[in-house]
């Protein structure tokens, strides 16, 4: 995730992850992930609602689909889901927002497997950099 | 169960940031981040995650 943020610095914007609940919580996630980005902390979940972000519905939360999407993924990183904190159904996105505001790229979750590519939002930031 | 929707849901989001740049969010650290900062001078790219785990 720190390669990341390089890339995005690179690229001449600014990068944050935003999480539900406390910054004790976001805290010990920069620490288990170790990572150096910016985690904010959003425990009334106001941004995910003003960012359109969706609550799952059962299937979209542990469907088959999802469940291959997430054994994938964990095979990808290595990495593999640990307990759920704040609202368990909460989707999240991504965006990427130009210097007047505009939302220039958006990419919010259909369902919990559903996550933007990096490359993706890196190739929206560059474009609104330039 | 788990707070999930009956319905399904479409995801909404906004042409522009307005509504996201006023809210003012603390870090991992406590200080007070207002979202809009982040965008004044330069793009930012906003992450939600789902969870921390």
């Amino acid at each position: 995730m720190d390669g990341a943020q390089k890339k995005f610095e690179a690229a001449g914007a600014n990068i944050v992850l935003i999480g539900q609940l406390t910054p004790r919580h976001a805290a010990r996630f920069r620490s288990r992930q170790g990572i150096g980005l910016t985690v904010l902390a959003d425990e009334e979940r106001e941004s995910y609602k003003a960012a359109g972000a969706k609550i799952a519905t059962m299937s979209e939360l542990i469907g088959p689909r999802v469940a291959a999407k997430g054994l994938l993924t964990s095979l990808k990183t290595g990495r593999a889901q640990t307990r759920t904190i704040g609202h368990p159904a909460q989707l999240g996105g991504a965006m990427v927002i130009a210097p007047d505001g505009t939302v220039v790229w958006s990419h919010m979750s259909d369902d919990a497997g559903d996550n933007a590519p990096p490359e993706e939002i890196l190739e929206a930031v560059r474009s609104a950099a330039s | 169960m788990l707070g999930a929707a009956s319905e399904q849901q479409n995801s909404d989001p906004p042409d522009r940031a307005d509504v996201l740049a006023e809210i003012v969010l603390p870090d991992q650290e406590g200080n007070e981040v207002r979202l809009g900062d982040l965008w004044a001078v330069r793009p930012a790219a906003l992450i939600w995650l789902r969870h921390y785990g």
